[in-house]
């Protein structure tokens, strides 16, 4: 049984999927503009230092979908088991992931 | 963002999400803390996005249309998917910057051709392994447990949850793709299609029927909207 | 930076075919029947639970390459032949219905894997 998250979680409740997005603004396209980019980050770590192979990324993604994840939509169940995974493998801590939200944020916001 | 302030004029902007979402931001963190930490490279990353915007079902749609209208064709589908690839654009080994193929997707392209008592329908088990060169990213609803775990065990099933009853004397053949080998299904042309060109004909070919959970019909060039279903029957065996 | 244990070789040849001939002489040919080893899975397989002990026929030599299960720790020294088999679903799956018996499912394993029958 995976532990969750407290990060993860609360990005998962207040974060605004883009299923409602799309319908709120009227948008037919059917993913986020970030999906092509999470799609990338999930090949090149298979590629890379072999930190998150992709067989077991993927079981991961199951299980962690599967026990957490459930009630939120694809691909940002995606998203949230990926950074799951990265955090109990400690490729990053859940301090490191919070601190750069909060710069992305401020940057992407800025612009 | 008042579009019907510009109606008149008819300069309506094509609508855009105008709000930054708390999962955009966690996707350029989640990357950016990996290229900070030197697991990839913004280059390595930037590589995958430019090969990933390239691929689409198009061109495996265009295969089977040029398939049913030239037996030869046909034939090299089934003796050499990769030379038959490149006649619609698909380089399975040049493609990406490594020149021998994805990690993930190989060189070993197969055409499943369908016959009239023998339908075949693609899985991955294990990983939902999908010929991505050819037919794009694989839907959500190929990647779930749901399809992966019941599609081998209780295809008919499934099948029928897609809209596809087939008769008794129809062999169903699933094919696992849990190896290097990477599926695409050719349908049978169906009727009501004659004198059609290769482009009408490639329009009703959807990502739905290379997959194999549907079969290309006159009338349609979109596939169904697909709902993911909870699973009637219990994981695991 | 792409990690590859074959990358000189693969290079503008594709994976798998980079390793053709590398195999030998491949021990079956189509048309022979075959069953599953249940051999034991150390950490990583590519061959399903469920083929395990099932009887199959061969209907392709579709590829030389190292096993999955080698290739996982950048073994490639011993690549194998692959085949694609056809199993009877009803073989499968006790409670598959016998009316649907014409059903089969087609997937690939590595010579390791099987035994004539």
């Amino acid at each position: 049984m995976s532990k969750p998250i407290p990060l993860l979680d609360k990005i998962g409740e207040e974060g605004r999927v883009w299923n409602d997005l799309r319908e709120e603004y009227g948008v037919e396209n059917p993913d986020p503009p970030w999906r092509v980019t999470l799609e990338s980050t999930c090949e090149a770590l298979n590629e890379g230092a072999c930190v998150l192979p992709s067989l077991a990324r993927r079981d991961e993604e199951d299980d962690l979908v599967n026990e957490l994840y459930s009630h939120i939509p694809h691909p940002e169940r995606q998203l949230l088991a990926l950074a799951h995974s990265m955090i109990i493998r400690g490729i990053m801590t859940e301090e490191d992931l919070a601190h750069h939200i909060k710069v992305v944020e401020k940057r992407l916001n800025a612009a | 963002m008042s579009n019907s302030d510009n109606h008149d004029h008819d300069h309506t902007a094509a609508p855009m999400v105008e709000e930054i979402s708390d999962f955009e931001v966690l996707e350029v963190a989640v990357r950016e803390l990996c290229i900070e930490k030197g697991i990839f490279t913004q280059d390595d990353h930037n590589q995958w996005t430019e090969y990933m915007h390239t691929l689409g079902p198009l061109p495996a749609g265009r295969l089977v249309a040029k398939a049913w209208l030239d037996d030869d064709y046909k034939q090299l589908c089934i003796d050499d998917p990769v030379k038959a690839s490149l006649e619609v654009g698909v380089d399975w080994v040049n493609s990406m910057p490594s020149k021998f193929g994805t990690p993930s997707d190989y060189c070993n392209p197969r055409i499943l051709v369908d016959e009239p008592k023998v339908k075949h329908v693609v899985v991955c088990t294990l990983c939902s392994c999908y010929p991505r060169p050819i037919l794009g990213q694989s839907p959500e609803w190929y990647r779930t447990p749901n399809y992966r775990r019941r599609m081998v065990r209780w295809p008919r099933q499934v099948l029928s949850e897609f809209g596809l009853q087939l008769p008794e004397d129809v062999e169903i053949r699933v094919a696992d793709s849990n190896q290097k080998t990477r599926y695409v299904v050719m349908p049978t042309r169906p009727e009501g299609t004659d004198g059609w060109s290769e482009d009408q004909l490639a329009e009703i070919v959807t990502r739905d029927c290379l997959i194999g959970v549907a079969m290309p019909r006159a009338d349609r060039k979109v596939d169904d909207k697909r709902h993911v279903h909870k699973a009637i029957h219990p994981y695991g065996h | 930076m792409i990690k590859s244990h074959h990358v000189e070789k693969a290079t503008g040849v594709g994976d798998p075919q980079c390793f053709k001939g590398e195999a030998g002489a491949a021990k079956f040919k189509v048309g022979d029947r075959v069953r599953i080893r249940n051999l034991p899975d150390i950490f990583y397989t590519r061959s399903q639970m469920y083929l395990r002990e099932a009887e199959a026929v061969v209907v392709k030599l579709v590829y030389e390459s190292p096993p999955a299960e080698d290739e996982a720790w950048d073994n490639t020294d011993s690549p194998e032949w692959f085949y694609s088999l056809l199993f009877k679903q009803t073989d499968l799956w006790p409670d598959y219905p016998q009316k649907f018996s014409g059903d089969t499912l087609e997937t690939e394993l590595s010579e390791r894997w099987l035994e004539a029958v």
